[in-house]
């Protein structure tokens, strides 16, 4: 078993409130985590710590330790550019570009110059669309707005935009919180299969889903790690005793 | 004068607080339609709005009445005056019974001076007794409204409905007033000259129509060649072009600069400070371009071997370019706000740097509003008048060259309607023309720009 990402001791600020308490956590290659927990207890700050995101907040701070290859990816030794050409992130909600649905998959690759030919770029978006399992539905219309799709479409839109890149990691955000029951399931059935090319951390408020897609599940409370694990034993029987009342509903 | 309103006002009060007494006192025992401030409301309006409307047309009928008054008392002296007499007549005795006195009065004016007098005290004493008696009337029905089952609330709103309706009207009416004025004199200008003539002709002069002697049949054919707008077309569209050659790239980059680079310190105080340049007066920048910009340029024009006017272009189009730089930054900052955060996290989750989601993403979308920023700003710029007044020439020349002088219709209206205005005469009526021309361009300019505003906010709506 391979780390594709490791934590150790990370701490996040925001201003004087701490919102992260000293986690360490690591992230199996080719697996889909689950990061759960009830509203507010840090599990989308500790995502976004993984791509930077919260650089963007001038006055978060984070402490600690975050390599993924054995580089730390808050040491000057990697721009933050490149770490996000490899940790790619699907949103909450859907957030296409109101550009064109092949503009939208071709953005990444453009930024980072993969090519300049236009033969192969359309190999580029085809495969992505592909992957994200989107390409059958709109290969007749790459040039209609991406905004112009369905809100479960977008999504995978927005998946196969961050594919494109070719990264080794996705982060996701509670991709399916603004999604009907069936275009959940798709995007379900597309994160198990997405699983075999690329490392999955995966932010959710769905209980169900969690155990439905995620290999290892880690629970969070009040910036806390209270516990990680499989996902099939935290789910059956978890060690702590608030894992047990989250995951039963008592709370949260 | 107005005295009569405060003393309705008074009444209103008086009423309001008699009426809702009432209901104060009824809610009690029993619960009412509505709250009881609303019976005292209902009573407040009741006196009020008929009152009111009763003292206006007094007040306009004053001097109808006051006239036939002065002709009945006065009968035989004034039947054998004409009708300018019989005004000379009203406003010498009107002036004498205010106390302005000439020394040089009849016994007759005198006499109907005193008339004058008299008639105030009885019509205002008038005026207060009618206003009395119609406030306790409507009391007395407002009163008998004050019944558990009134829905006086209903009826107060219905009221102020009605009221706001006629404010909304009367602006609507005044405008349409002011546009038809425009029409008409504009329609009365084209009797003298060819629309057709006016619209396309190259040449403007209109002080050839001094020849004419208004008395005289006009010879159109030398009002033929005097009253082209294009070579004022042409000076309002280059100086509006080097105004906006200024605003657009400093107010779209100051705008991408405070929305996305600047810190909130810089923000909050920049901001502030750019908008401050759009409330300096615009005579102000208009002697600024005139008395400062103008020499600097004729003598750096000089230095680099060019023939500058000194009443240039370039002079009138770089100060209004400043002039409108806070319309463009303003205007783009708030579109470029308005591009929602996630597609910028979007573009930085991507692995994109701040410059390409700039331009790649945030640009693009936001394109259509800037676009209705720098429209609005145009139809400014070419509406401007004071600037190009005091810095612009008055000749006008047909150019494009930015270092020629160069006039505006603008300007050109404010000529032809200061100094001697003959309203027969083309020189003063082709004002309203050019305002009128001046009118559809911006209005079309407005309507464009509003468009494709609106139809950008739709797409994040």
């Amino acid at each position: 078993m391979v780390n594709a990402i490791t934590t150790e001791n990370v701490n996040v600020f925001y201003g004087d409130k701490q919102a992260i308490n000293n986690i360490s956590l690591n992230f199996l290659k080719n697996k889909v985590t689950a990061l759960i927990g009830p509203s507010g207890c840090g599990k989308s700050t500790f995502l976004r710590c993984l791509n930077r995101m919260n650089d963007v907040i001038e006055i978060c701070r984070v402490e600690g330790k975050i390599s993924i290859n054995d580089q730390d990816i808050y040491k000057d030794q990697i721009e933050v550019e490149q770490l996000r050409e490899k940790v790619g992130m699907v949103f909450q909600k859907p957030n296409p570009f109101p550009k064109s649905i092949y503009d939208n998959v071709a953005y990444g690759p453009r930024i980072h110059g993969f090519t300049d030919k236009k033969n192969e770029m359309d190999e580029i978006v085809a495969t992505a669309l592909k992957k994200a399992g989107l390409f059958e539905e709109v290969k007749d219309r790459l040039d209609d707005l991406g905004t112009s799709l369905s809100g479960g479409q977008q999504q995978r839109l927005c998946i196969a935009r961050a594919i494109a890149v070719k990264p080794e990691v996705i982060l996701m955000d509670e991709p399916c919180s603004a999604l009907d029951p069936i275009a959940t399931s798709i995007i379900e059935e597309l994160i198990t299969e997405l699983k075999e090319s690329y490392t999955i951390i995966i932010v959710t408020h769905s209980m169900q889903q969690a155990a439905r897609v995620s290999d290892k599940t880690a629970f969070f409370h009040l910036g806390n790690l209270i516990e990680e694990g499989d996902t099939t034993k935290i789910f059956t029987k978890p060690d702590n005793q608030k894992t047990n009342d989250y995951i039963t509903g008592r709370f949260g | 004068m107005f005295y009569p309103v405060l003393f309705l006002l008074l009444l209103s009060i008086v009423g309001f607080y008699l009426n809702k007494n009432k209901s104060v006192y009824l809610s009690k025992n029993q619960k009412l339609a509505s709250l009881p401030a609303y019976y005292g409301y209902l009573a407040f309006l009741y006196i009020f709005v008929p009152a009111i409307i009763i003292w206006l047309g007094l007040l306009i009928g004053k001097s109808f009445i006051l006239q036939n008054y002065l002709i009945l008392t006065l009968g035989d002296s004034l039947s054998i005056m004409n009708s300018d007499e019989i005004n000379l007549f009203m406003s010498k005795v009107k002036n004498l019974s205010l106390g302005i006195s000439f020394g040089n009065e009849t016994d007759l004016e005198k006499f109907a001076a005193e008339k004058i007098i008299s008639f105030d005290k009885i019509f205002s004493l008038l005026t207060y007794l009618v206003l009395t008696l119609s406030s306790i009337l409507a009391f007395l029905i407002a009163r008998k409204k004050v019944i558990p089952n009134f829905k006086s609330q209903r009826t107060v709103e219905k009221i102020v409905n009605r009221f706001i309706q006629i404010c909304s009207l009367i602006a609507i009416l005044i405008t349409l007033g002011i546009f038809l004025s425009l029409v008409f004199e504009t329609l009365n200008f084209f009797s003298y000259v060819n629309p057709l003539h006016f619209l396309f002709g190259l040449n403007w002069s209109p002080n050839k129509a001094f020849v004419i002697d208004s008395a005289e049949t006009i010879d159109k054919d030398i009002l033929r060649d005097a009253f082209g707008i294009i070579p004022l077309l042409g000076g309002t569209l280059l100086i509006a072009f080097l105004a906006m050659i200024v605003a657009i790239p400093l107010g779209l980059m100051s705008a991408i600069y405070l929305a996305e680079y600047a810190p909130k310190k810089i923000r909050d105080f920049s901001k502030p400070v750019i908008e401050i340049l759009a409330g300096i007066p615009t005579v102000v920048y208009g002697f600024f371009a005139a008395l400062v910009v103008a020499p600097k340029i004729v003598i750096f024009g000089k230095s680099m071997g060019f023939e500058v006017s000194s009443e240039s272009a370039l002079a009138a189009g770089l100060v209004m370019g400043v002039m409108i730089i806070p319309f463009v930054s303003s205007l783009s900052d708030d579109v470029i706000n308005a591009v929602p955060q996630s597609l910028r996290d979007g573009s930085y989750a991507l692995g994109a740097t701040k410059s390409e989601t700039i331009i790649k993403v945030i640009l693009p979308s936001a394109l259509p509003g800037i676009i209705g920023s720098f429209l609005l700003a145009i139809s400014r710029a070419i509406g401007e008048t004071m600037i190009v007044v005091m810095a612009a020439s008055l000749q006008a020349n047909l150019t494009i060259n930015p270092l020629e002088p160069a006039t505006t219709i603008t300007t050109q209206i404010v000529t032809a309607l200061t100094g001697d205005t003959e309203f027969d005469n083309p020189k003063t009526l082709v004002a309203f023309a050019l305002g009128l021309t001046l009118f559809f361009i911006t209005l079309f300019l407005n309507y464009f720009a509003l468009k494709i505003v609106k139809k950008y906010r739709e797409i994040y709506d």
